[in-house]
């Protein structure tokens, strides 16, 4: 079943500009300027029940604009859109028994106060009874390691631990839904790591569907089976994560280290060198060009091999590639 | 309904997560009154009279009470939206399944139960030792009910003005000259029965009398009449002021733009 579909959905701003100085500041007093902003330009895409889709791109991309508009936010300037059978901004409450959202960068939970609090209180606006938010409570802490943290003053937790009682808490209704709009930024390696395996998990054991917002890569690569790439407003790749890689991951890392030294001016036909050390290397090739067996067996010419490690270049560099053959604004 | 319970009992606990802060701003409303108390003192004493315009020296320092105790435990919920459309943490509050306006209604509620309880706790004690007894219990009476539609009404023009952050971001100046109409046209400062009468005229045809005025001065000097007057007035004026709320809303939700993308 479908649970997000949307058609040519699009969002225009009025954005306020002002020279820098004084007499640019009095002048915008009398006669304020004002330029277009095409946040979104008629995306459509359709979501899965309980799917995991990536929706990546770059600053300024339109992603968390979207977002907001299939939360029921923002109203749209133009195109159709339904989230789990509401149109957003025309049903936003009754929606919102149905969704989760985390806006990473903004707390939901009340800040001066333990993270317990915001649950219990988010238990009663989502109208649970007692008991019921009790067990979820009980069951969240468990599923995030919250266990320790939920009666300490929020302000009071490091950026990792509080990402991780948001995102709980947006899971106390078990909604249907979860729209994470970049719900890794600024967390450490272990943070981001404990968060993505709470959300698979959540996803695995209850089929919560996630459309997931975020600048890095590694999210993407950990949760998401499908990705959308947006840039300028527009949808500039929309496919399977195994099938981007394939596509876009033509170029192969390889690390060699040999029992013995390896001669300084090591070179390959095809193959770029991107650093020689006394006892090892560090290889790049597009295997379009050089066939990776071809590569392996004069690798293996040179000297006895004591470890190889073959790797895939970051994402990042995957969607910068795409980002370069999408159309520009 | 029990979700805008919920939102009042974690607004008190907000209030009292700092209770250094809570305890110092509870104090204010004692130090206002020591200053206010001097300054009519001194006014009778220069009149040489113990009756300005029906009111005692007593009757206006428990009338300041009232006056200040409102004040300062009014909603300030203007700038509650203002600072949530600026750090786009309203994008939060408008995806809950709650009204929007009846949940800041709540909040403003939990903030003010508090404080204004504290106020009159406060200020009864400062007033008894500068004026003597508090007025009657019909007095009470009259206060405490007529309470509850100033707070409404204040609540509504704090709103009104915290929508206008959903265009402007910053609502500051507008509630600064919304504090001094209350101060002047609401009585805050000077009961009407001081003013002349043109100027009460005026007043009286708007609804900050209602805000300030109707509690303070029923609580000195209780009238039944004048308290089923200012009881209507007050809600009539909070049906007008909840519908210009309504339409605001209607038309800011459309226009908002959430800050951060």
């Amino acid at each position: 079943m479908t649970s997000i579909s949307v058609h040519q959905l699009q969002k225009t701003f009025q954005t306020k500009r002002k020279a820098a100085g004084l007499a640019a500041s009095a002048r915008a007093l009398f006669k304020p300027e004002y330029s277009t902003v095409e946040a979104v330009r008629g995306i459509s895409f359709r979501m899965e029940e309980g799917e995991l889709l990536g929706f990546i791109g770059p600053n300024g991309a339109g992603k968390s604009t979207t977002i907001k508009m299939l939360t029921g936010i923002l109203h749209p300037t133009n195109g159709v859109a339904s989230v789990l059978g509401f149109t957003p901004w025309k049903e936003r409450q009754k929606l919102a028994f149905h969704i989760g959202t985390v806006f990473g960068q903004r707390p939901q939970l009340w800040y001066h106060l333990p993270a317990i609090d915001t649950f219990m209180l988010f238990g009663k606006i989502y109208e649970l009874d007692d008991r019921e938010i009790k067990k979820r409570v009980d069951f969240l802490s468990e599923a995030f390691e919250i266990q320790d943290l939920l009666e300490t003053p929020v302000r009071k937790l490091s950026l990792g631990q509080r990402m991780r009682c948001e995102v709980a808490a947006s899971l106390l209704h078990r909604p249907k839904l979860l729209l994470l709009d970049e719900p890794s930024i600024g967390l450490d390696v272990v943070a981001k790591q404990h968060i993505r395996d709470a959300i698979r998990r959540m996803n695995q054991e209850e089929g919560v569907g996630v459309l997931l917002t975020s600048h890095d890569a590694g999210d993407l690569e950990a949760l998401c089976k499908r990705v959308i790439i947006v840039n300028h407003g527009q949808i500039v790749y929309e496919d399977k994560v195994s099938n981007l890689k394939r596509k876009h991951l033509t170029t192969k890392m390889v690390e060699v280290r040999y029992a013995e030294q390896v001669p300084a001016d090591f070179k390959l036909d095809g193959v770029e060198v991107l650093k020689v050390g006394r006892y090892g290397v560090k290889l790049r090739f597009d295997t379009n060009e050089t066939p990776v067996d071809s590569v392996m067996s004069h690798l293996s010419s040179i000297g006895d091999l004591v470890d190889i490690t073959i790797s895939d270049p970051p994402l990042e560099e995957v969607i910068a590639k795409v980002y370069k053959e999408a159309p520009t604004a | 309904m029990k979700k805008y319970l919920a939102i009042v009992q974690m607004q008190v606990i907000n209030n009292i997560a700092y209770p250094g802060d809570f305890i110092g701003r509870s104090i204010s409303i004692g130090i206002f009154l020591f200053i206010f108390a001097g300054l009519w003192k001194t006014t009778f004493t220069i009149a040489g009279t113990d009756v300005i315009n029906g009111l005692t020296l007593a009757n206006m320092l428990w009338y300041l009470m009232m006056a200040e105790t409102i004040e300062l435990g009014r909603p300030r919920i203007n700038r509650v939206i203002s600072e949530q459309v600026k750090n786009g943490e309203v994008a939060y509050i408008l995806s809950k399944p709650y009204n929007f306006l009846l949940y800041h209604f709540s909040f403003g509620l939990g903030d003010s139960l508090m404080r204004i309880g504290m106020n009159i706790l406060v200020g009864v004690g400062v007033t008894w030792l500068l004026a003597g007894p508090p007025p009657s219990l019909l007095g009470w009476l009259m206060a405490l009910t007529t309470m509850v539609g100033a707070w409404v009404l204040h609540f509504c023009m704090m709103a009104l003005i915290g929508l206008t952050a959903f265009v402007v971001e910053e609502t500051n100046s507008f509630e600064l000259i919304y504090q001094k109409a209350v101060f002047i046209l609401g009585g805050m400062l000077l009961p009407l029965d001081m003013f002349p009468v043109w100027l009460q005229g005026i007043a009286r045809a708007l609804p900050f009398p209602y805000m300030m005025y109707a509690p303070a001065r029923l609580f000195v000097k209780p009238e039944v009449d004048l308290f089923w007057q200012m009881l209507a007035g007050q809600w009539i004026w909070v049906a007008v002021l909840v519908f210009a709320l309504a339409m605001a809303y209607r038309s800011g939700e459309k226009v908002l733009t959430v800050n951060g993308g």
